[in-house]
């Protein structure tokens, strides 16, 4: 395997060939976010959050999906990266419910875990929330979509992992929604014992019918604003 | 500078249902030269020496693009001619597609012999179902004459959307999936269509290929500036007295056009570029048509002293977040913020905050949307704030 | 690094047909009803929902039933500048419905939207795959009638 020559955050690295920033990043203990990125999924690339400033590149790059190059030399967490994360999680948050209170995943929710890293507080711009009934036909899995970001994870995983194709991705644009066959609440024969799509999902829009408080564990969250 | 007819020279001379009228116009000679003798890689270096670039927005080397894909060792390749146009102010691709369907045709199967591939497609927007028959009727001609023996083409239809002229959101429509954008790298001329080394380009792109060919890239490159070789195809809409297509050697001033050709009066702004264009105020008229400085596709939108800027971006935004495909954050959610404050412009409001809220919002989408149209759906808002400042801070007193 | 892209998914070939396949049935039936999108999904092996997301992406494509006619006017900015407006407004007097509706006795289905490509001839409309460009109010009765 070819060696790659590298420079993040001014640390001169090398790793081989075909890794990606985001990996390279990993192994040498730089901590850069991701929401639908997961090393068991092949790279997504839809949250952008994972974006880094490359030099002599115009627009930053997304680390998840990014091979590495010979000579490149990467700032994982400049000013201009953290305030574009910072506003593209604010943006996340200004169509997202917004009721953590009442959420069961709240102290592991990744998205409220990277808001609280980026000291982004309560969203300033006005736009609609995304408002769908939660579905709760199924015996084994909770979907409450307006808490859905879009990361796409779920589709992945169901489809990489278990080998099913239970979702999709439908209608466009900012009316884009994870669907089960004709965007039906989700109620599948295959989706018996299988939690595989609620473990990759970042927030609380999937989740078990569970005993109340289960999923609260963990360290209080602070959000600032 | 003065306009000149490479791109459509045949359009008006030719009976574009008849191949005998364009075979009297020199017709299939460069697809005959390329095949008898010439070598592939003196095609794509005959394309690179002409410095031709990509004509559908972006300005890319096409002989570079060429090389990529021909250096590629698979059997399997495509040529993709993009015919999408969804671009709001152009229409010079039908225009051509109209009135010369074989100077396409001979362009697609020279690159298809360039890079080694077998087969084309060629993606049809909806809107131009009417196109449909005029060049089944072409190809069918042109395979008659034997003129597509190693060469086939196929023409692909989209459904509605504007995304899918951005190429990888192209290629998987051709797959038969949503109309999507692909991270990159990896660049089509290495994965493309099906994962296979794939060259995809504009319309007015290839129209040019048969007479590079045919005269010698030297030739070509005599025309334009430095880093804008040739002729360029614009389309001239909105606030003129002679709206149409006018094909003009690159380095021609904007004025030329809008005031010279066009004939346009009062004019306040001109957009260059379609929906994500850059919004030109009439002070700076005499810039030139070139990469170096402004082109795009080559939409020309002028506006005069009666419009309204907000009006105008506003309306943009709109399109822009409906046509935005859904897959990346900062354009998903950033367009439908930008839409939601211009609105509130529009209707004459607008809040203190507005301003920066939207530079904000319009620097994350810049940086780091994953395509195009995420990228540059932010420079008409840009532009206006930088021209027209005083138009939002007016409003916003006022409320 | 895995699969790029979903090149995992890439090997359905078969799925090219898709896009067509869906225009011919709303050519067709005038919709997507569930049956042919559940048709399409086994013969193509696709699973109903990745169906479902291809036909509600594309515009031209519907999922509910649509008039015989299908009527789209340009909204864009060249055609604006043009007074899209008024004929917007007269296509709605003419017919009764609004954009997005279809009229009780299906003739009609009304859309607004965006750049047809013949900006230099605006404003300008489609029915069905036919286009009208330089539109006045009074062409569009005419237009109109020649429709059943
Ligand atoms: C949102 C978006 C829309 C695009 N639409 C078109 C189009 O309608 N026609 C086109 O030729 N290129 C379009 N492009 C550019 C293509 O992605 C691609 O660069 C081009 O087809 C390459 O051909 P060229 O090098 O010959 O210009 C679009 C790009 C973006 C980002
Ligand atoms: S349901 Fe969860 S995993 Fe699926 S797209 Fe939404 S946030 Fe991501
Ligand atoms: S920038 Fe917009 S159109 Fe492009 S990939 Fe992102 S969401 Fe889709
Ligand atoms: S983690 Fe890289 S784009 Fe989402
Ligand atoms: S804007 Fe209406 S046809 Fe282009």
């Amino acid at each position: 395997m070819e060696q790659i020559a590298l420079t993040i955050n001014d640390r001169q690295l090398s790793a081989s060939s075909g890794m990606t920033i985001l990996e390279v990043a990993k192994e040498n203990s730089i901590d850069i976010p991701a929401l639908c990125y997961r090393q068991e999924l092949s790279p997504i690339g839809a949250c952008r959050i994972c974006v880094v400033e490359v030099e002599r590149s115009e627009t930053l790059v997304g680390s998840c999906h990014t091979p590495i190059a010979q000579g490149m030399v990467i700032h994982t967490h400049s000013k201009k990266v953290l305030q574009v994360r910072k506003t593209m999680v604010e943006l996340l948050l200004a169509s997202h419910c917004g009721n953590c209170f009442m959420c069961d995943k709240a102290n592991i929710c990744e998205l409220r875990s990277i808001a609280t890293d980026l000291e982004v507080g309560l969203p300033r711009f006005q736009v609609k929330k995304r408002y769908y009934p939660v579905e709760d036909a199924s015996p084994f899995i909770v979907r409450d979509l307006t808490k859905c970001i879009l990361c796409r994870r779920c589709v992945s995983a169901c489809n990489e992992i278990k080998k099913e194709k239970v979702f999709g991705i439908a209608y466009r644009g900012f009316d884009s929604k994870v669907v089960v066959d004709f965007d039906q609440p989700i109620d599948k024969d295959v989706c018996r014992d299988c939690d595989v799509c609620i473990s990759f999902c970042p927030t609380g829009a999937l989740s078990k019918h569970g005993e109340i408080g289960e999923e609260k564990k963990g360290e209080p969250l602070i959000i600032s604003g | 500078m003065a306009q000149q007819r490479i791109v459509l020279r045949n359009c008006g001379v030719i009976d574009p249902m008849q191949i005998s009228t364009y075979l009297d116009r020199d017709g299939f000679k460069a697809l005959k030269k390329a095949l008898a003798g010439v070598t592939q890689e003196q095609i794509i270096d005959e394309i690179k020496l002409s410095g031709l670039r990509g004509r559908g927005g972006a300005g890319f080397p096409c002989g570079l693009k060429w090389e990529l894909a021909g250096k590629a060792q698979v059997d399997e390749k495509y040529v993709i001619c993009n015919a999408d146009e969804g671009e709001i102010g152009t229409f010079k691709d039908r225009y051509i597609l109209e009135r010369d369907p074989f100077t396409l045709i001979e362009a697609m199967a020279i690159a298809g012999y360039a890079i080694g591939a077998k087969r084309g497609y060629i993606y049809l927007r909806a809107e131009y179902h009417c196109l449909l028959d005029l060049l089944k009727n072409a190809i069918g001609q042109a395979k008659e004459g034997g003129f597509l023996d190693q060469f086939d083409i196929d023409i692909r239809e989209g459904a509605g959307a504007y995304i899918c002229g951005e190429e990888s959101a192209l290629m998987d429509s051709i797959e038969g999936k949503r109309g999507e954008v692909r991270y990159r790298p990896p660049f089509p001329p290495s994965r493309g269509l099906w994962g296979k080394p794939t060259i995809i380009n504009n319309v007015e792109t290839l129209m040019n290929i048969p007479q590079i060919i045919f005269n010698g890239g030297h030739w070509f490159s005599q025309l334009g500036t430095e880093q804008s070789k040739g002729t360029k195809v614009f389309s001239v809409s909105g606030d003129v007295k002679k709206p149409g297509v006018y094909e003009l050697v690159l380095g021609s001033r904007l004025r030329e056009l809008v005031e010279g050709l066009a004939l346009a009066e009062k004019v306040k702004m001109v957009q260059v570029g379609g929906a994500t264009g850059r919004i030109i105020p009439y002070e700076m008229i005499d810039m030139p048509l070139a990469f170096e400085s402004i082109l795009g596709a080559g939409a020309i939108i002028v506006f005069n002293e009666t419009r309204d800027i907000i009006d105008i971006v506003y309306r943009v935004m709109e399109f822009l977040a409906e046509e935005c495909c859904g897959k990346c954050t900062p354009c998903r959610e950033g367009t439908e913020v930008m839409v939601e404050i211009l609105e509130r412009f529009s209707r004459g409001g607008g809040l203190e905050t507005d301003i920066s809220l939207l530079e904000e919002v319009a620097s994350a989408m810049m940086l780091s949307s994953l395509c195009g149209l995420g990228q540059a759906a932010p420079i008409p808002v840009v532009n206006s704030l930088q021209y027209f400042r005083s138009v939002y801070e007016n409003r916003i007193r006022q409320n | 690094m895995n699969k790029i892209n979903g090149e995992i998914y890439m090997q359905n070939k078969e799925q090219k047909e898709l896009l067509v396949r869906l225009g011919e049935a709303q050519n067709k039936f005038g919709y997507l009803s569930e049956k042919v999108m559940i048709e399409l999904a086994e013969s193509l092996d696709m699973s109903i929902s990745d169906v479902y997301g291809v036909a509600t992406f594309y515009s031209f494509f519907s999922i509910r039933p649509q008039g015989r006619n299908i009527i789209r006017i340009c909204k864009s900015v060249p055609c604006f500048l043009k007074n899209s407006q008024v004929i917007i407004e007269t296509v709605e007097k003419e017919i009764g419905i609004k954009p997005g509706e279809t009229t009780p006795n299906g003739k009609f289905s009304f859309h607004l939207t965006n750049c047809i490509g013949v900006c230099d001839k605006a404003p300008a409309m489609m029915i069905n795959s036919e286009v009208y460009i330089d539109l006045t109010p009074n062409k569009i009765s005419q237009i109109l009638k020649a429709h059943k």
